[in-house]
């Protein structure tokens, strides 16, 4: 079957392509005004408040101008999807420009993660023709050895090795540095200049990376935001969890952040929503009528959220210590997928429509209980003559530390459609192996003709759909086939849908989707603050109840399959965890 | 020597001294004291009248219980897997009826012709031969309501009440084709009546194609479309369920306007290369939001290495054991031919001439014109299969 390659995001060659998401993401940005929904955003206000860093209500006159510009900003993006090669929308061509600026550039996420993926972008066409990309952080550095730090962890796509170094070498040459403080105003108004030098006049758009520790975040925000805002397009904060530890601290933090910025400037990323398969879920849900029927809790028995690492802190457990595996996974990557599973119909694929769904299914849920909750710790193992540390052994973890590295809970969505459903979920550290995925379990068939060909273990006889997340991209279903042969054996056989096989192409990393999506303001696979005021709502009580009562994980062995009450608190809901089956 | 003796007579000879056989051989060869029984192979009869004759005059000498009709197809393997799939799995509990099935599509191709042996087939066509058994068995099997066990009394109930619930077809409904002569570089194949055993004028369907309906609440307006033909391009025979549009579906603005290429497909491959595989519609990976069709896939030969078994095997062994499923029982075979008798009857009244389609090709026409009628498209013809 011809397969169409992933869409090449803003290159005219494919202008008349209809499936491209930039259509649709820039018509939804001119429609954006029109729209209101549960969440109201005012276009207008926000560049009016950024100029003036104030956290005044008041506008000042210059509005008057600015619905014209934005206006101006929205015909335009209208005018380019018609036509292929008409000015392009805002953030692309002749009349903008897009400046991103990665703050706290030096550190490992950036490395790692941004500039890599900002050139993966780039080297797919997917950034406008004018941009500039800046690190800014405390160390001291010139242009030229960011570029050195930054070469080193760029790559190519597999299958698109040519012309690679030369497309480093262009991106390289966009990339600069400025050295600052992240609380100081004058640091960021120097930035500001340089940045203006590169706009070179054009409509300029900011995008500001902020991959700083959370206690600087309101800091880095305040200056950026008074110092170096964008006076003629739009300035938009990219923040990375964690976004508090608790109910209370994230809503400060939202209050401090929305001093500076509007709700539609803020960028939340959990990079989990940019990944392939927790994407194509909305797909497999709504675009194929054979699963609707299935989705809900007459035919599901229950779902199973699984995220594993197969390694510990490794000597960089400080930070994880202070938030632990609730707040570092599940809270967060997991329940976004469960929102995704579970959520009703959107109205449409917009983003503030889906976001919606995704809030009132939250909303839905119970809040977390203690006793439906097992956490654990790694501890040291010696294997053949290997010798793996325990979580406490880490140097940088306090030695008495009760933070959970691994944690199984329950949890319950109180609607129509999930009532009595189990959602399962497990994340930990150090466990047997790295594998992310959603499984779900159907009900067995009423009055099951077969029933004596499967034996007692009529668990066994259910189908299942596993998704995986990663690695090794899949999805199958797991259905009862019959054994060939003379007999009337049965047994379960997957079809199966394995992605390596199926698609040639080298997947995006998460990030890169994520990137241009903010760049794009394409809101979907963002956190809104509501939608994060009820996650936390979720959690926070159990979190605390965990805390105050010291309560003291189950030690399991590193690399082992986890601790045995994950067993017990499935068991209680009468449910198998579906990865350790003997049947992968 | 003094053991209980069971007989098992297969008659392997041409159905004009059926009867004979079954006299002589259940007055002269009947086991005293075990059971005997005797495997008829098809044809039974050339329509619903000759077909109860032959019944009758079996009867005279035979019980029900003893006549074992073979339709070789029930003993392929992933025929007998279709109830599996139906009545083991909850997933597809759901989705069997007319409210997500649009059509089903029950092909049958080989790609060769009657290579000088068609004086056999010039008498029955391709509709006895193909249609009125194989694939009507499979679209019993696969239509039939939940049965009460898997005893084959009542399998075999529920294949003959939908059977029952059938209209028989018209010859509106229906296309004929005969292959003709055909070159391809320097080789020539022959038409059907270039079989020196096939009479020169002889308007014997090869290929035909028909749309069938049944009259129930679970399947009222969903067309049940068969194709079989011989001389085709490919040797394939496979059901395919093609499963509506999604109401509202978020994702139209995707697809195109070609929505038919948007839903769902579930097809089993009976044969060559046995295999079961879900069309569904997946994300494309990458920076857009393409989406395409893929295959959640399961391949026998990948997953089943041992060799399977053939039809004949299973068949033969039911026969020793006595368990009738996958045998046709009489009410079952004066069913179908009553769907059947009307049309051919008609056929050969009025003369009616088969399109005529080059050996080798993908068939007449005129079924695709046949398909359209109620809004379908062969689904093996779309090119989209690996």
């Amino acid at each position: 079957m011809a397969t169409l390659s992933s869409a090449h995001c803003g290159s005219s060659i494919y202008g008349n392509d209809h499936q491209r998401a930039r259509f649709s993401s820039i018509q939804k940005r001119f429609l954006r005004s029109g729209v209101s929904l549960l969440y109201q955003s005012n276009p207008i206000r926000n560049v009016v408040r950024m100029q003036d860093g104030l956290a005044a209500a008041t506008v000042t006159p210059i509005e008057s101008e600015i619905p014209l510009k934005k206006l101006k900003e929205g015909l335009l993006s209208v005018t380019s999807t018609e036509g292929k090669d008409a000015i392009s929308v805002d953030d692309k061509g002749g009349d903008s420009t897009v400046s991103i600026t990665v703050v706290g550039a030096s550190g490992d996420l950036a490395k790692k993660k941004i500039f890599p993926a900002l050139f993966a972008l780039f080297y797919e066409d997917c950034l406008p023709e004018h941009f500039t990309v800046f690190g800014y952080a405390r160390s001291k550095m010139t242009d030229e050895e960011l570029r050195t730090m930054v070469s080193k962890t760029l790559t190519c796509r597999i299958d698109k090795r040519e012309n690679c170094s030369e497309k480093m070498d262009q991106f390289l040459k966009r990339c600069f540095y400025h050295s600052g403080q992240y609380d100081s105003k004058e640091h960021f108004t120097e930035l500001d200049k340089k940045l203006k030098e590169h706009e070179g006049g054009r409509v300029s758009n900011r995008l500001f990376y902020l991959s700083i520790p959370p206690n600087i975040f309101v800091d880095a925000v305040r200056c950026a935001s008074s110092s170096a805002s964008s006076t003629n397009g739009w300035t938009r904060v990219i923040v990375e969890k964690p976004f508090g530890r608790d109910s209370e601290s994230s809503a400060a933090l939202t209050r401090n952040l929305k001093e500076y910025l509007e709700e539609d400037q803020i960028f939340r990323i959990d990079h989990y929503l940019g990944k392939e398969l927790v994407e194509n879920l909305s797909v497999l849900r709504f675009s194929n009528l054979i699963f609707e029927p299935l989705w809900s809790r007459q035919y599901i028995r229950n779902v199973q959220l699984i995220f594993s690492e197969d390694f510990g802190t490794e000597g960089r457990g400080g930070y994880f210590d202070h938030y632990g595996i609730i707040r570092d996974i599940m809270q967060n990557h997991l329940l976004q997928i469960l929102a995704l599973f579970a959520m009703e119909t959107p109205v449409s694929l917009d983003a503030e429509d889906i976001r919606n769904e995704k809030v009132k299914v939250l909303r839905s849920m119970k809040p977390l209980q203690l006793e439906d909750v097992v956490i654990g710790q790694y501890k040291s193992h010696a294997r053949g003559g290997i010798s793996y540390p325990g979580y406490t052994d880490d140097k940088t973890v306090p030695k008495d530390s009760l933070t959970p590295t691994f944690a199984a809970a329950a949890l319950f969505i109180d609607n129509a459609r999930w009532d009595g459903v189990p959602f399962l979920m497990k994340a930990g550290k150090a466990l047997n192996t790295k594998r992310a995925e959603i499984r779900v379990q159907f009900r067995h068939v009423p009055g099951n003709l077969y029933n004596r060909s499967f034996g007692t273990d009529l668990d066994r006889a259910t189908n299942e759909l596993v998704i995986r997340v990663q690695p090794d991209e899949a999805i199958y279903l797991k259905i009862n086939n019959k054994v060939p042969g003379l007999g009337m054996r049965l047994d379960r056989s997957n079809l199966n849908l394995h992605y390596a096989a199926r698609y040639s192409k080298e997947i995006p990393d998460a990030y890169e989707r994520l990137l241009l999506d903010a760049i794009e303001g394409e809101r979907r696979l963002f956190i809104r603050s509501d939608e994060l005021d009820a996650a936390w709502a979720l959690f926070s009580p159990a979190l605390k109840e965990l805390e105050e009562k010291k309560i003291i994980p189950e030690y399991y062995p590193y690399g082992s399959r986890g601790p045995v009450g994950a067993h017990y608190l499935a068991a209680r809901y009468n449910v198998r965890w579906g990865d350790l089956g003997l049947e992968q | 020597a003094g053991r209980l003796p069971n007989r098992l007579f297969y008659l392997s000879i041409p159905p004009n001294i059926f009867v004979d056989v079954v006299r002589c051989a259940s007055l002269g060869a009947s086991s005293k004291k075990g059971w005997t029984r005797v495997i008829v192979e098809k044809p039974f009869g050339r329509d619903s009248q000759s077909s109860r004759e032959l019944t009758k005059c079996l009867k005279q000498y035979l019980n029900e219980d003893q006549i074992f009709r073979i339709d070789h197809y029930l003993g392929k393997e992933l025929v007998e897997n279709l109830s599996v799939l139906r009545f083991s799995n909850l997933v597809f509990e759901p989705l069997w009826s007319r409210n997500c099935i649009r059509n089903v599509q029950l092909i049958f191709s080989e790609d060769f012709g009657t290579e000088g042996r068609g004086g056999y087939f010039d008498n029955y066509g391709i509709i006895r031969d193909i249609m009125q058994n194989h694939l009507l068995q499979i679209l019993a099997l696969f239509a039939m309501e939940t049965p009460v066990s898997l005893d084959a009394e009542d399998i075999r109930n529920e294949k003959v009440k939908v059977l029952r619930s059938m209209r028989p077809l018209e010859l509106d409904d229906v296309v004929i084709g005969q292959y003709k002569g055909h070159s391809k570089g320097n080789k020539s194949y022959p038409a059907y009546t270039d079989d020196p055993t096939v009479p020169k004028g002889s308007l014997t369907p090869t290929f035909a194609a028909a749309a069938l309906f049944i009259n129930n609440a679970r399947w009222d307006g969903v067309p049940f479309l068969m194709k079989a033909g011989k001389a085709l391009h490919t040797r394939r025979a496979e059901i395919r369920v093609q499963f509506r549009h999604v109401p509202g579906n978020l994702y139209k603005q995707n697809f195109g306007p070609d929505l038919d290429k948007a839903t769902n497909e579930l097809v089993l491959r009976v044969q060559p290369d046995e295999a079961i595989y879900l069309k569904i519609n997946n994300k494309v990976p990458g920076l857009g939001m393409r989406l395409d069709r893929s295959d959640l896939n399961l391949l026998y030969r990948a997953r089943y290495p041992k060799e399977i078994p053939d039809a004949y095997e299973r068949l033969l062994l039911d026969a020793i054991e006595g368990e009738r499923r996958l045998f046709i029982r009489s009410d079952e075979l004066e069913a179908a031919w009553s769907l059947f008798t009307p049309l051919l009857k008609e056929l050969e009244e009025k003369k009616i001439a088969p399109e005529l389609y080059p050996y080798g090709s993908r068939g007449p026409v005129g079924a695709y014109y046949l398909a359209a009628k109620h809004n379908v498209r062969w689904g093996d013809l779309s090119g989209e299969d690996s």
